[in-house]
């Protein structure tokens, strides 16, 4: 029950860190999404076995986190979640495949090696590269960015609603849990006698919350309107920030760049 | 300013809450509404604003409480709710204060610019940009506090204003209670806060009026308190017991 | 079940996209047109529980292990298809940027399998039809209620579970990142993912039970029960009813996703005789996939992959891995290091100056 109080501090942590001031922070949220969803997209594009040209990627994440100045480890720790089915999935491979595609002294490596470790490399670059983005840039300035491309406004108030609720939720939950849990020391999840009931009251109760802050936003005049921060103006940095990191995420995927690199020196 | 005439209201299948309830409300008076729990004291804000509707006639600055005058009525009155998280439902204690002057139609400058005016009067400068679920109860309450008076509302109400505060926050909530200049009803058990702020006291048991008056008058009066399910103020409980 | 950036290609990813934003554009049309401004923060503060609701344990009585919540069916009964998916959306956006559940480009494809499934099928095929209808047994009595209650969670859970992990087994296998035979990993995913919906669909129940007798008001579909608490008997004979449902189902579903390869691809593809292999998608006429979902995809591939058949003048092998290769990867990897320490140095002077 403690992933209640854990998700708890797990959200304050961002929202610490996004409230830093990091040249990172000050990019248009905009290009900071675009970039980091061609970062995916290009990450995720290599082939399987691909291996040597997919670890110059590992550079982009690197630099963001270093400008940005957010620690890794806090990164790391959440990786955890996605690995596990990433690993599932790609430790059948070396099984599976044994072609040998190359020969390291006298190790032959197959295709299944390669494609696995290219797999998981993979998954913890995209990884990465959304926990930087998420990172440097709090959520209302997203939610701004999203309205900016169109993403109705209903799905983006939503988000925020939901988002400043989550953490009060979460709370609730946590203290719900605790409570219980003084009282059934020896469980370590809810008896099947309370699944309904735990969750139920709960909901019970807000739907009252809910009700009382329908009626707060109608006592301040709402007639189905929100109003967000404005969308700071693109600017000359974003623009040439943007435009670099996909010139320089195309070049990575067009050319091998390690291989390219390792062949000045051996030959 | 306010006014109810015969007001009553039940919710569905239950005895009345507010039972044939009439007074009168002066521009610029501070009212304490007390009483047990279940009184009517929550109700009878409600019923004021609009947000339920029962029988009998409330009138707000002149204007009947109906479907018609609730947009005006409710741009005259400020409702600090009693749990400052379903008030302030926005992630950020400036995007929620900007919420109600935009909804009145103000430009972004001029909204900007009363939100501002609001948070250097009440010392809240810094709380500007903080997220609402990282800031303290005390600084919560205070946020919705300015979040209301950002809409230069009239009329102001509020639901128990000082629970769950510690008495360094509770002091500073009274203290703004008692700068604001404007018609005031305050709901809530905390009698040391009502005898603070409020001249005149509505005594409310089961939907009625039990007394109306000065409030020295009646937080003074033990045996109507005790009679309410109501104690005296500790300030005026006599000498602290020897322990 | 969250599927994560790495599971997909992104052609892949880019139609869940698409079919994931067309759901939500009708949702948001469908949600729009109810005019009920209420809606708004009750879809959130609801969202909001649903997601706490996911990470509490709930034990499994007569084991040790504990399951978990999902929610889609549990939105979609409270709230309506179309908002409890949006909800689901929004739930699965916070998810995977703030607690790396999934991500950024597996967005679209987890939002289908979770919400879509849920919401939609659930409450369409599932919900609606068993709350309205006479099955199992007839009337708007308390008990009769209760019943419909509980055997549309448990059906709907347990079969838009199914979907959603028969989905992740045909997405990873169209991404062609895995050399897991497309029926082995079905035939490993499905029986997993039937037992996580049974639970799911107990708990979801639950928490309907719960509310059903609060507020009944608040369930879609639900009669209050105005009538009376309903016997005894027959409420057991409609348990009984429900029991061999769920048996039969489950059985039939497991049936169905049974690693034995042959049934699954006849069932399928109408085609037992095609070996799969890693690549499916990719050269579909050779496995016989004649799905046109499959042909777009693997076009759509065709032509987004920068170069196919990439691999390197000098060298002979696909991988593009030759000792250079090696060397640049170390150079890559110094260069990290570098910049880390580079960081690490600035960051100090910072704080010394600071």
């Amino acid at each position: 029950m403690d992933r209640l109080s854990r998700a708890r501090s797990g959200l304050r942590e961002m929202d610490a860190l996004a409230a830093g001031g990091s040249p990172i922070h000050r990019l248009h949220p905009l290009s900071k999404l675009l970039v980091t969803v061609l970062y995916i997209v290009t990450v995720t594009s290599f082939p399987k076995y691909e291996l040597s040209g997919l670890t110059v990627m590992v550079l982009y994440p690197v630099l963001l986190l270093q400008i940005s100045q957010i620690p890794v480890s806090h990164c790391f720790y959440r990786l955890r979640f996605v690995l596990p089915l990433v690993c599932a999935v790609g430790l059948a491979n070396p099984f599976l495949d044994r072609a040998v595609l190359l020969t390291l002294g006298r190790i032959p490596v197959t295709g299944g090696v390669v494609s696995m470790v290219t797999l998981m490399m993979k998954g913890t670059f995209s990884l990465l590269a959304s926990f930087v983005l998420i990172a440097a840039t709090p959520i209302d300035q997203l939610c701004a960015a999203l309205r900016s491309i169109h993403v109705p406004g209903i799905l983006a108030t939503l988000l925020l609603l939901t988002y400043r609720y989550i953490g009060l939720m979460l709370g609730e939950a946590a203290a719900m849990a605790q409570a219980y849990q003084l009282r059934a020391p020896n469980q370590r999840g809810l008896h099947i006698s309370a699944w309904g009931s735990f969750l139920g009251q709960l909901l019970l109760r807000s739907m009252d919350r809910a009700e009382e802050l329908y009626g707060s936003m109608l006592l301040r005049g709402f007639h189905g309107e929100f109003f967000y921060v404005d969308v700071p103006r693109l600017k000359a940095a974003d623009l040439v920030y943007t435009a670099a990191c996909a010139a320089a995420f195309f070049c990575a995927r067009r050319f091998n760049i390690p291989s390219l690199l390792g062949s000045l020196f051996v030959r | 300013m306010i006014e109810f005439q015969n007001v009553s209201y039940a919710y569905e299948g239950t005895r009345p809450v507010v039972d044939g309830l009439s007074f009168t409300i002066r521009e610029g008076e501070a009212v304490g509404l007390i009483g047990a729990n279940g009184a009517g004291k929550s109700t009878v804000l409600k019923l004021l604003v609009g947000l339920i509707s029962g029988t009998g006639q409330i009138q707000v600055d002149n204007l009947p409480v109906n479907r018609q005058n609730l947009p005006s009525i409710r741009q005259k009155t400020g409702f600090v709710l009693q749990d400052s998280d379903n008030q302030m439902f926005m992630p950020t204690v400036y995007e929620d204060m900007m919420f109600g002057p935009r909804n009145y139609g103000l430009s972004m400058e001029e909204a900007e610019q009363r939100v501002d005016a609001v948070l250097d009067r009440l010392g809240l400068r810094e709380l500007k940009h903080r997220y609402n679920h990282k800031i303290s109860g005390g600084e919560k309450r205070m946020a919705a506090i300015a979040a209301i008076l950002a809409m230069e509302p009239k009329v102001i109400l509020m639901d128990e204003p000082s629970t769950a505060l510690d008495p360094v926050n509770r002091r500073t909530v009274i203290n703004t209670i008692n700068s604001l200049g404007q018609t005031k009803l305050i709901a809530s058990h905390d009698l040391d806060m009502i005898l603070d702020t409020c001249r005149r006291v509505i005594l409310l048991s089961h939907g009625k009026i039990a007394a109306d008056g000065q409030t020295e008058d009646i937080l003074r009066d033990k045996a109507l308190l005790e009679a309410n399910r109501l104690e005296l103020p500790l300030c005026l409980q006599g000498p602290p017991r020897p322990i | 079940m969250h599927m994560a950036d790495a599971l997909l290609s992104p052609p892949v990813a880019a139609a869940m996209y698409a079919a994931s934003a067309a759901a939500a554009v009708v949702s948001v049309r469908a949600v729009k047109k109810d005019e009920n401004p209420a809606k708004l923060p009750t879809m959130a503060v609801t969202s909001a529980l649903v997601f706490a609701g996911q990470m509490i344990n709930y034990t499994i009585p007569g084991t040790g292990s504990s399951g978990h919540l999902c929610g889609g069916m549990l939105l979609s009964a409270l709230l309506g298809p179309q908002a409890g998916f949006l909800s689901m959306v929004v739930i699965l956006t916070i998810q995977c940027l703030f607690f790396a559940d999934g991500g950024l480009l597996a967005l679209g494809a987890n939002c289908w399998n979770m919400a879509f499934y849920g919401c939609f099928v659930g409450y369409y095929l599932l919900w609606r039809p068993i709350m309205r209808g006479k099955f199992p047994m007839a009337g708007a009595t308390r008990s009769a209620q209760r019943v419909k209650i509980i055997l549309a969670s448990l059906l709907g859970c347990a079969i838009t579970l199914q979907l959603g992990a028969f989905s992740v087994v045909l997405e990873t296998s169209l991404s062609g990142v895995t050399e897991l035979p497309f029926a082995v990993f079905a035939g490993i995913m499905q029986p997993i993912h039937l037992a996580i919906g049974l639970i799911e669909g107990g708990i979801t129940a639950a928490v309907l039970l719960f509310v059903h007798q609060a507020r009944p008001e608040l369930l879609m579909d639900a009669d209050a029960g105005g009538g009376s608490a309903g016997n005894r008997r027959s409420l057991k004979t409609a348990l009984a009813v429900l029991a061999v449902t769920a048996a039969v189902a489950g059985g039939g579903l497991s049936l169905l996703a049974s690693p034995n390869p042959d049934g699954l691809e006849w069932s399928l593809f109408g085609n037992a005789e095609a070996g799969y292999s890693e690549n499916l998608g990719l050269d579909e006429e050779d496995y016989g996939v004649s799905s046109g979902a499959a042909d777009a995809a693997a076009s759509i591939q065709e032509k987004t992959a920068f170069l196919p058949d990439y691999s390197f003048a000098d060298s002979d092998s696909p991988v593009g891995t030759s000792i250079s290769g090696l060397a640049g990867s170390a150079l890559v990897a110094a260069a990290a290091v570098l910049v880390c320490i580079a960081g690490g140095f600035f960051r100090r002077k910072k704080a010394a100056h600071g």
